[in-house]
């Protein structure tokens, strides 16, 4: 059953997640011609090809349902591809995508961040009751790693979003809107797009041995809910690419609206 | 595939045994790009893994690792204290203590020349804890203070020198973040070496030694930025006039202004670094203790609304809600932890004498005289809709700071892979002057990388690879991750490349020239190479205190 969620959910990333991810590239490379699909379909095959050079590469101990994965994935790419071109193609769909993708990331990160005070009031009741009292709970006190972990994985998209992330502006602090997109544009789809995937598939397996052992802390009186706290890691890594999908989408935007001004004038 | 990437890669073979070399070289390039750091990082990781494996001098199964690093991040209990201490910093900065604090400073200096110099220093030093990244302390400061030092005819270069320089103390004075992140960087390159070295007993390097070790060099700049800003005052007056005493308002009420302002935020900072340096608690539970006391005076600052309450309240309302629950809160938090000093109240004994138990109930009752107090500074902040951008700020620098720990965690795997670590120590130890030449050199590249990366980068990506070959050939760990913050700060510091003037000249008003910028930082340049040169001449300064307070 687990192992079956497991395929499912690979499949769900590699299927449909990675192929969506190209939208906004699709977008601008086919921006006003009716060569959307095929430039779209180029991209994706390209990629598949990439990745598969890379998956082929893994050792044999990897994660099995992967290798069978690979055909399927292809596949789905090409029909997920093609329904979307169907209705109404990328500008409405990709659209709404961008708004729903920004919505889920932003929500997320908005819940969590409570716990940032709630985790200070914890570690701060942890004080009082062990130096006043003597007391120590091992459950409080895992708690706040629980807390802290969910805090700073679950937001990570967020501040993608808000553009929180620190960069090394001495140039990029000084170039033109158009730059700074293609330079977000290329960092995204060349290094920020392919780690969350690499981090998916490497957290993977160690996150599904640890669903499979439903393992619990090492402490007796601990959290049982270790297999939960390392989830996080691949909600981490999907969390990031829906916000990379957003500001992916609207780099984008802001390419084709500097290229519509450049026509004008 | 291997014939076909066999054949692609006949040309660039000469490439393959230098491919650690060329993946740093690709990294600078990527960040100057202006992509974020930390995608940054794990994207040149990747790519060169990638290359790496094409080759066949890569091995995947150093990746694989990768989940596990970024779950060790989440378990590091010393990491934990990052989080509260941002949110300690922010606390302070939202709700206007800090601006507050400039405020009081600058009126008890004003009257003096060069006061309000002093008092932008001073200010700087204090509010270490909020901040590890540069920006924002130089941000916050050039807002506030840059334009009445102008105002009252201070020197341009001058003026926005002592702010740039005053906005990197923050970095070296504990409790910073960059220092829990060092000392946890330079603890586990500490462990490497000495296992490396046979002894598999290491004594621990914490972040609580790191903060004794930083503490005078800290002091010690704050001194010489001090003595550097009276002697301006003395000898070149016109460059720090003193504001008139007639617009500062009568001596009464600038003191008592300070009085009132002061005390509660200089009470939290020592409170919080005395419990770290005298061992009594760990980082974590420190910053919490920071974070729970911003939280209340920010509801003792906000929290005088006298236009809400027409009637006059009744007593019990005044007991649970405003200033009263908040004193009677900080009042029950210092009694306890007096109480428990003659007192033991540790519960779960067999043992417990009458009096002991007496005191007990007395304790927990105490307990409950808390929470008002925090549930009221809690009421305060959401009713001023400042609580939701504190934990909105909060979250953003977290996630910011720990996104690029994932990132360097896979920057690192991939460069082990590929023999980094290797030609690191090849090169260190080739370098000519042993010892001595290896830290020069480290410093020196170090001192170049603070034009591009902030400290936290740099904490991350360089410490673990030179620090284990450094500490060990001998040197002391302590030092070395002072010497290495203070030498960041300095590159930080220096024209045109320095983070902190980069900061500053983006909030300066467009009448100061860059160039009165870079030569107001010139003269803390100096300070700062002086400083380092006693540090080095004078390793004692560092590691005395973590002698006396940890053995």
């Amino acid at each position: 059953m687990l192992e079956w969620i497991g395929i499912f959910l690979n499949w769900l990333v590699a299927g449909l997640l990675f192929p969506l991810l190209f939208i906004p590239l699709a977008r601008l490379v086919a921006h006003k011609s009716n060569s959307q699909f095929f430039i779209w379909l180029i991209l994706v095959l390209g990629s598949v090809t990439l990745a598969s050079f890379f998956l082929i590469s893994l050792p044999e101990k990897g994660y099995a349902p992967f290798r069978p994965a690979l055909g399927i994935w292809a596949l789905s790419v090409v029909i997920v591809g093609a329904l979307i071109n169907l209705f109404g193609g990328f500008e409405k769909w990709g659209h709404q995508l961008s708004e729903l993708t920004n919505k889920l990331t932003r929500s997320t990160a908005r819940t969590v961040m409570w716990l940032v005070i709630v985790m200070a009031l914890v570690q701060f009741s942890i004080v009082i009751l062990r130096y006043v009292f003597g007391v120590n709970s091992i459950w409080m006190q895992e708690s706040i790693t629980y807390m802290h972990g969910a805090v700073f994985l679950l937001a990570a998209g967020y501040a993608l979003i808000t553009d929180d992330h620190v960069r090394v502006d001495v140039f990029y602090r000084e170039s033109s809107e158009r730059r700074k997109a293609i330079i977000n544009l290329f960092g995204t789809y060349t290094m920020l797009i392919p780690v969350c995937l690499l981090l998916l598939w490497t957290a993977a397996p160690y996150v599904f041995s640890s669903w499979q052992s439903v393992e619990g802390s090492n402490e007796t009186s601990g959290l049982p809910l270790l297999f939960l706290l390392k989830s996080l890691i691949p909600a981490f890594a999907i969390l990031l690419l829906l916000a990379a999908y957003h500001t992916a989408y609207q780099n984008v935007d802001k390419l084709l609206i500097a290229k519509q001004k450049k026509r004008t004038f | 595939m291997d014939a076909f990437l066999h054949g692609v890669g006949v040309c660039p073979c000469v490439v393959v045994p230098y491919l650690d070399i060329a993946m740093v070289i690709t990294l600078c390039a990527l960040l100057l790009l202006g992509f974020p750091a930390a995608f940054s990082l794990a994207g040149t990781a990747l790519i060169f893994a990638v290359i790496g494996m094409a080759f066949n001098v890569f091995d995947i199964s150093f990746i694989r690792p990768f989940p596990q690093r970024i779950f060790g991040s989440v378990t590091n209990t010393t990491l934990i204290a990052v989080p509260m201490f941002i949110l300690m910093g922010v606390i302070l900065e939202k709700s206007k203590i800090a601006e507050d604090l400039l405020d009081a400073m600058a009126k008890l200096f004003g009257s003096l020349r060069g006061g309000l110099g002093i008092s932008v220093t001073i200010v700087g030093a204090l509010l270490a804890a909020s901040t590890g990244i540069v920006g924002a302390t130089v941000v916050t400061m050039g807002l506030l203070s840059l334009p009445t030092m102008l105002r009252r005819g201070y020197d341009p270069a001058f003026a926005s020198g002592s702010i740039a320089a005053a906005g990197t103390l923050g970095q070296i004075i504990p409790p910073s973040i960059v220092l829990i992140l060092l000392g946890d960087a330079i603890s586990n390159a500490y462990q490497k070496s000495q296992l490396e070295a046979g002894n598999f007993s290491p004594e621990a390097v914490s972040a609580g030694d790191l903060f004794a070790g930083a503490l005078f060099p800290g002091l010690l700049l704050v001194g010489l930025y001090i003595s550097w800003q009276i002697g301006v005052a003395v000898f070149q007056g016109h460059k720090a006039p003193a504001i008139p005493a007639a617009e500062l308002g009568s001596k009464k009420e600038i003191w008592g202004a300070a009085a009132r302002i002061l005390p509660a935020p200089l009470i939290l900072i020592i409170a919080v670094l005395g419990s770290i340096l005298l061992g009594v608690a760990t980082p974590t539970e420190a910053a919490s203790v920071g974070a729970v006391g911003a939280l209340l005076i920010a509801g003792l600052r906000l929290g005088d609304d006298k236009n809400l309450s027409s009637a006059p309240p009744r007593f019990i309302t005044r007991l649970i809600t405003g200033r009263t629950a908040i004193s009677i809160t900080a009042g029950s938090i210092f009694g306890l932890f007096i109480l428990t000093q003659f007192v033991d109240l540790r519960l779960g004994r067999s043992d417990i004498s009458p009096v002991e138990q007496v005191t007990i109930w007395i304790a927990m009752i105490s307990c409950l005289a808390i929470l008002p107090g925090i549930i009221d500074s809690l009421r305060t902040l959401l009713k001023k809709n400042l609580a939701s951008d504190i934990v909105d700020q909060t979250t953003r620098v977290t996630t910011m700071v720990f996104t690029i720990l994932i990132g360097a965690a896979l920057f690192s795997l991939v460069f082990r892979g590929l023999g980094g670590d290797e030609t690191v120590r090849h090169t260190l130890e080739a370098t000519p002057g042993g010892v001595i030449g290896a830290v020069a050199m480290v410093m020196l590249v170090m001192f170049i990388l603070g034009f591009f990366l902030d400290f936290i980068e740099i904490t991350l990506v360089v410490v673990p690879l030179v620090a284990p070959i450094l500490l060990g050939m001998g040197l002391d760990p302590v030092w070395l991750g002072v010497l290495m913050a203070m030498n960041l700060q300095t590159s930080f510091l220096t024209p045109p490349f320095g983070f902190a003037l980069f900061y500053l000249r983006g909030v300066a008003p467009p009448e100061i020239k860059t160039s009165q910028i870079y030569r107001g930082a010139l003269p803390f340049i100096i300070i700062q190479i002086i400083a380092l040169g006693v540090l080095i001449l004078f390793p004692q300064i560092a590691t005395w205190l973590p002698d006396q307070l940890y053995g």
